[in-house]
């Protein structure tokens, strides 16, 4: 029998008791892991959030946002100098126009509806709809058809639609081609019976389909994709940009570039990036984060308080005994190390009832902070967020009303990518593995290491004379 | 050979020093069965605490085979203790939740015996003070005081100490099994050639012993 097995023996002495104090500390082993567990799952969560809000900054002329407002286009020059910033890795340019019935034969695929009506009366400026009254839709009124001219034809996200681009047939035009090609959305292109290699007019020149995309929804679907170089050329805007997207190499970097692209284009332009949104939807997640970090320390320091109220009391019903060992020639450390080796058959017999606890209690634990985390914080920073996110309707119903009525591809983009991950944050799991019970036991290593600390001090303390005052 | 020159010792109680010994000077050749008798408060068990390296005198020295282990530093006592000194108290001190074998083997583990020779000498000596197998298994609370104080007995000899220190230890017996472990102690003297000393008030027991000395208000009284 050594120190270790004797300490094992000791916590044994007395099963009432050893059972009253594995409970107790096993709630407490089982509030730590929860909390570490809804710690990590938070954490991860974030990570993902941050992947996936992606690292993007989006550039409008000031005062535009789409067919919104009203300004001077962004020219090329100005995003020569955005594209030799450091850490731009890639910069997408847009010129954004809209074909009336006078500009195409094309039929636009888009209903008026009863919003499209709305807002094509209360446009008041721009195709078929300008000089009309403001409460009725002029009766010749035809929905115009959205040109993105682009320099990444398949990156539906820097459009205004956004979606994901998906080539149903045909092929994709090359980036810098000034061909007059174009790739029409499923929708579009059923309206008006366009395959690939059809042709069609607009801006009074020939433009042949090179191919039929499809992006996942009907807005996008309505529209026409073509070079930038194109559009440029065919609607006399040339060298003149409605918009750019410009892809940062990491997220740690998207403040600095944010901030210097702003520096750059000055009042000219309006800037905004993806950590706008991803810091109101990572923001209540933050919160948890911490109260479960403060949880865990908290549950921690509470079991190593209760092991150390323990053993506290232990050591001095056994004062007499630990005279005699030390008596009988035991030095502090055997003794002091027999004492944590029964602090740590508590705790350790408290770690298998608390990781069973920790397990069970970690996800209803993590998803109830969420969800409250999420409420309070959406009653109150998200909540107008929210409300201004309701312009992104606006932006539909501006895309069939007459030019210039629309919403801005990134804001929408955004504010529809913020709603749908405020969504997903308060959908968390903790992932439950082998290193739980690894994290479990350690925690109740470090608690009984911590608790027994002073009772090991009080060991140390006690004389061996005082077993012969006892007698 | 135990040799104890001038040893004082002090104890603060409130506002004054008590003097608990107070120039104490005996010795004790090897072999010996002595005894020390005195009134409660005497400070027998202050100078027997000295004499087990359990504390040191303010001054004077406590020599054991020429080794004064009043200059020792508190890790060697130990060490000292383990190798050197066995004690038999009052209550018996087992370990409770050990076996009398266990217990037994407890010094010798302090002392870095062997693992393989712990148990068998502890047979050995369970053997000697009268503990038969079915007994050595048994934990103290299932002993009878007789019977506790024999496995006391043989935890102080589990090391071949040099010095036995009793503190009463048939205070909590009957006269009858009283004599039994006194003269169990005064055989093991004579055997193994150990130096016992006893603390007790039992005049009968301290008359049979081979020294006496008389302690009176820490001091040595002839």
């Amino acid at each position: 029998m050594n120190v270790v097995s004797r300490g094992v023996r000791n916590a044994f002495r007395n099963r009432t008791r050893t059972l009253a104090i594995t409970l107790i500390l096993s709630l407490s082993i089982g509030l730590a892991l929860s909390m570490l567990l809804a710690h990590k799952a938070v954490d991860q969560k974030i990570q993902t959030v941050k992947s996936s809000v992606g690292n993007t900054i989006t550039i409008s002329p000031a005062g535009v946002r789409g067919f919104d407002g009203g300004g001077n286009p962004l020219t090329q020059s100005q995003l020569d100098k955005v594209k030799a910033l450091p850490n731009v890795s890639q910069v997408t340019e847009t010129l954004n126009d809209r074909l009336t019935s006078s500009d195409t034969n094309l039929q636009s695929s888009i209903d008026l509806g009863q919003l499209g009506q709305r807002f094509a009366a209360r446009g008041g400026f721009g195709g078929g709809t300008s000089g009309s009254s403001d409460s009725t839709t002029p009766a010749n009124f035809t929905p115009p058809v959205t040109v993105i001219g682009t320099t990444d034809p398949t990156n539906l996200a820097s459009t205004q639609g956004g979606g994901t681009f998906s080539l149903k047939s045909g092929k994709v035009f090359d980036a810098n081609s000034t061909d007059n090609v174009a790739l029409v959305g499923t929708a579009l292109a059923s309206k008006n019976n366009l395959v690939a290699g059809s042709t069609f007019t607009a801006y009074g020149t020939q433009i042949t389909v090179d191919g039929i995309f499809d992006s996942g929804n009907q807005f996008s679907n309505g529209e026409l994709v073509m070079p930038l170089a194109t559009v440029q050329k065919l609607s006399t805007q040339t060298g003149d940009l409605t918009g750019a997207v410009v892809t940062v190499n990491s997220v740690e970097n998207l403040s600095s570039v944010t901030q210097a692209v702003k520096d750059s284009l000055g009042s000219t332009a309006d800037v905004t990036s993806s950590q706008d949104t991803e810091q109101a939807v990572i923001s209540p997640l933050e919160n948890v984060k911490s109260i479960s970090l403060y949880s865990l320390i908290g549950a921690v320091v509470a079991g190593a308080v209760i092991i150390l109220l323990i053993m506290i009391m232990i050591v001095r019903e056994r004062r007499r005994e630990i005279g005699v060992l030390k008596a009988i020639g035991a030095s502090n450390l055997k003794v002091s190390l027999q004492f944590v080796a029964e602090a740590v058959t508590f705790t350790l017999l408290a770690a298998v009832i608390g990781i069973i606890i920790g397990v069970v209690a970690s996800n209803p634990v993590t998803n109830a902070l969420v969800k409250n985390s999420s409420t309070s914080t959406s009653s109150t920073a998200a909540g107008p967020s929210f409300a201004a996110g309701g312009g992104a309707g606006g932006g539909q119903s501006g895309a069939v009303s007459a030019n210039g009525n629309g919403n801005g591809g990134g804001r929408l983009g955004f504010r529809l990518g913020g709603s749908g991950l405020r969504q997903s944050v308060t959908n968390i799991h903790t992932a439950v593995g082998w290193s739980v019970i690894i994290y479990g036991l350690l925690t109740a290593v470090i608690i009984a290491v911590v608790g027994s600390g002073f009772a090991a001090w009080s060991i140390a303390k006690v004389r061996p004379a005082e077993v012969m005052r006892a007698e | 050979m135990l040799n104890v020159t001038k040893i004082t010792k002090k104890y603060n109680s409130g506002d004054t020093t008590v003097d608990a010994i107070s120039n104490v000077s005996l010795k004790v050749p090897e072999g010996i069965f002595a005894s020390i008798i005195g009134a409660s408060g005497s400070g027998k068990s202050t100078l027997l605490s000295m004499l087990g390296a359990l504390e040191k005198p303010d001054s004077g020295s406590i020599e054991v085979d020429d080794r004064d282990i009043s200059k020792l530093k508190d890790s060697a006592l130990v060490e000292f203790r383990a190798k050197n000194v066995g004690f038999v108290f009052q209550s018996y001190n087992l370990i409770p939740n050990l076996t009398a074998i266990e217990n037994v083997m407890l010094p010798m583990e302090f002392a870095k015996v062997p693992k393989a020779e712990r148990r068998p000498r502890a047979q050995e000596l369970l053997e000697k003070v009268g503990l038969d197998a079915n007994k050595q298994i048994r934990k103290p609370s299932r002993l009878s005081g007789g019977e506790q104080q024999r496995v006391a007995i043989a935890r102080a000899l589990a090391n071949q100490p040099k010095l036995i220190l009793a503190d009463e230890p048939t205070g909590n017996l009957d006269s009858q099994t009283g004599k039994v472990i006194f003269d169990l102690l005064h055989h093991l003297a004579k055997s193994q050639n150990t130096t016992i000393i006893v603390v007790t008030h039992d005049l009968s027991i301290a008359g049979k012993t081979d020294a006496k000395f008389r302690l009176s208000d820490g001091k040595l009284v002839k």
